[in-house]
């Protein structure tokens, strides 16, 4: 991230938050709806991790719709569905964007994504990108996905919630929020992107 | 930093109801829209008090007592219908409406008119009569030659059997009917009801907005409507906006 960037500050501010918060090491960013902003907020808060000094990894974790490879201007022949086949660590199939910062995005997404990124080897694959790294970020599907999967909405330690200040409507958000705490999800907090 | 919302105690919280800050915050949020109902209503309320005719209601009581004891309140009952229905005729009704100076507002007297028979525990019977008029005097002058005229018309029947087998009654006026207050406070009445009225209107009609709206105006807005605490604002920059 550009250190003269205006959102530098701002992102800053989301990652010591982040931090500050006790045992998080990997957090699902998701959103109620597509489209408010969940995977700038992603390379932005690992943007301002690796510029703190911190060590930080995005994975691309939406294969509905992968979104990271296309932000960043890189290909996607390799990443995170890569490494449940490949039998090596998620490290080799990503690529530094920045001093500090792993970026992996989905690679390539096969027929029936969702059921690929159950289970244990996902979680195992990001508990071992964890060691040496302040926080993994992890580019989710959007919350109604994240509650149908045990994986994303109880295998990490936390989950962020992107709303869209002048899109995400309201009752939406509200409705999602509860959604989450109903389902026993550890939300830790709201990203609000978009602010005027 | 972290905002207001501390992190352990508001996951467990509470989330069915809007709060009452949620409410007064979308309240003050849309002053504007409440405030405007609330004139509206208020206004409207005044200009239809001080513009309608006002409507004054005075009572009096006319006892009724038969010759023949009755212990039962429906046989009580039934005799003050009985006498009432002996008694009550439209002649009755022209000349209430004659000696009270009709011309002066009383023209649907049906209308404006409520006479109720009462009976009570101890052995009283009666009835009640109301009459309503534009004017405070004309009601009360109504209500009390309508009084007048029916005990008159009871000692009339002079102990004679009535439908029911019942020998018919004594009957007295119990109290007379006094001209009501003029309130010149009723229009402001009207209008503090439908003010309050309109706040209720206005608040609910606000609450139905703020739900459907998909504006945020800021971090207290989230917290207050998502009760959960806001960890990142991210201004509105990035020139291409990613999809995800």
């Amino acid at each position: 991230m550009d250190p003269g960037s205006p959102v530098r500050r701002h992102y800053e501010d989301l990652a010591n938050n982040l931090l500050s918060l006790e045992g998080i090491g990997s957090v699902v960013v998701t959103s109620p709806e597509p489209g408010v902003g969940c995977t700038s907020v992603c390379v932005g808060l690992g943007a301002a991790l690796a510029g703190m000094g911190r060590r930080a990894a995005v994975v691309d974790c939406n294969l509905d719709d992968p979104q990271l490879h296309r932000m960043l201007g890189e290909s996607n022949f390799v990443g995170l569905t890569s490494g449940p086949d490949g039998g090596k660590s998620l490290e080799h199939y990503g690529y530094e964007a920045v001093p500090g910062l792993l970026i992996v995005p989905t690679g390539p997404v096969p027929p029936g994504p969702a059921s690929r990124l159950e289970g244990a080897g996902i979680e195992q694959a990001v508990r071992d990108l964890k060691k040496g790294r302040d926080l993994v970020v992890l580019d989710a599907p959007v919350a109604g996905r994240v509650l149908r999967s045990p994986t994303f909405s109880g295998g990490f330690d936390g989950v962020l919630l992107v709303v869209h200040a002048s899109r995400t409507p309201k009752s939406l958000a509200r409705e999602t929020t509860d959604d989450l705490l109903d389902s026993g999800v550890n939300l830790l907090g709201v990203v609000l992107n978009g602010c005027s | 930093m972290v905002t207001s919302t501390s992190r352990r105690g508001w996951q467990g919280g509470r989330r069915d109801d809007p709060s009452l800050a949620e409410v007064l915050y979308v309240l003050q949020g849309r002053r504007l829209l409440v405030l405007g109902v609330v004139l509206v209503l208020a206004g409207t309320a005044l200009l239809f008090g001080l513009f309608r005719e006002p409507v004054y209601t005075a009572e009096a009581a006319v006892s009724l007592a038969p010759q023949d004891e009755l212990d039962d309140e429906e046989a009580r009952e039934a005799f003050v219908q009985e006498v009432q229905s002996v008694v009550v005729t439209e002649d009755l009704l022209w000349e209430v409406m004659d000696q009270t100076d009709a011309k002066a507002g009383i023209r649907e007297f049906p209308e404006l008119s409520d006479i109720r028979p009462f009976v009570t525990s101890g052995g009283g019977a009666g009835m009640l009569v109301r009459f309503s008029g534009p004017e405070p005097e004309l009601a009360a002058r109504a209500a009390n030659v309508y009084a007048k005229l029916f005990v008159e018309r009871v000692e009339l029947l002079d102990g004679g059997q009535l439908d029911g087998g019942v020998t018919a009654a004594n009957a007295a006026v119990e109290h007379k009917a006094t001209p009501p207050e003029r309130s010149s406070l009723r229009p402001l009445i009207f209008a503090a009801v439908a003010a309050g009225a309109g706040l209720l209107l206005g608040g609910a009609a606000a609450l139905l907005l703020e739900g459907r709206a998909s504006g945020w105006r800021g971090v207290r807005d989230a917290e207050l409507t998502l009760r959960a605490p806001v960890l990142g604002t991210i201004p509105d920059y990035s020139p291409t906006e990613d999809a995800g």
